[in-house]
């Protein structure tokens, strides 16, 4: 089973050859423009209030259309109602 | 458990920023996205409130973030490119001694394939370390891993580049 998921000695040997080659070649900009990680955590932590904020705000999000139909349907109905009164 | 705290989230970070970086950038081909997919698995491992402890299992979580970022990346460019983005192919002979011939013909493979041969041939992970770190399942990772050596040295034959340094 094990052999069939193998390539045979020589290619083994290529391949591997070639990723050792693969992982000494030099990286560009070593200085890169990731954070440290003081800035990545205050920048986590802000993010965390966001998602907080916006998971408290959800249900009222939700709500806010079915209030606005709620009303619009209740003033038809007193318009409706106090029409024979008009 | 506890939370991860600032100072352990410090000695992770000094422990496996570079690596992580070196594994992105050999991956998605280019600094700038590596540097955005890197700084963005942080900050969603930090976002995710994982419980602090072994860090070689933070280690893996972060690099199954950056394997799937890559991917998504790679998705929405060859969508938006409508065709896979393929590499400009490499001239017949390259010299096997060139960096730059070499990190071509690497680049000839696709991401997955690339995310594959450096977890195994450069992190020395295992079948389930790899399984793990893209978030596939183990036994997929055996014929995965099998396909992208294959395809590794059709190229190295294609391109007739001599390995036996």
């Amino acid at each position: 089973m094990t052999e069939w998921f193998d390539l045979d000695r020589d290619e083994e040997r290529a391949v591997a050859a070639f990723m050792s080659r693969v992982a000494s070649l030099q990286i560009p900009d070593p200085g890169s423009r990731i954070p440290d990680p003081a800035q990545l955590w205050c920048k986590a932590a802000l993010l965390r209030k966001w998602d907080a904020e916006r998971r408290a705000q959800r249900p009222l999000d939700v709500m806010l259309p079915i209030e606005i139909a709620g009303g619009l349907v209740a003033a038809g109905l007193l318009l409706y109602w106090s029409i024979p009164y008009l | 458990m506890g939370r991860l705290d600032e100072a352990a989230f410090a000695a992770l970070h000094a422990r496996s920023a570079r690596a992580l970086r070196a594994y992105v950038y050999r991956v998605v081909g280019n600094t700038s996205d590596a540097d955005d997919i890197v700084q963005e698995a942080f900050l969603r491992m930090l976002r995710a409130d994982v419980p602090a402890g072994d860090e070689e299992h933070l280690r893996r979580y972060l690099y199954r973030v950056a394997s799937n970022l890559i991917v998504d990346r790679w998705r929405k460019r060859t969508h938006e490119q409508g065709e896979e983005m393929m590499p400009e192919p490499a001239s017949p002979r390259p010299r096997y001694e060139d960096d730059a011939a070499i990190a071509k013909i690497f680049a000839e493979l696709k991401p997955r394939d690339r995310a594959l041969l450096w977890l195994a041939y450069v992190e020395g992970e295992s079948h389930e370390e790899i399984a793990s770190s893209l978030g596939v399942g183990r036994r997929g990772v055996k014929v995965m891993l099998f396909r992208a050596r294959r395809r590794l040295r059709d190229l190295l034959q294609a391109r007739g580049v001599l390995v036996n340094s």
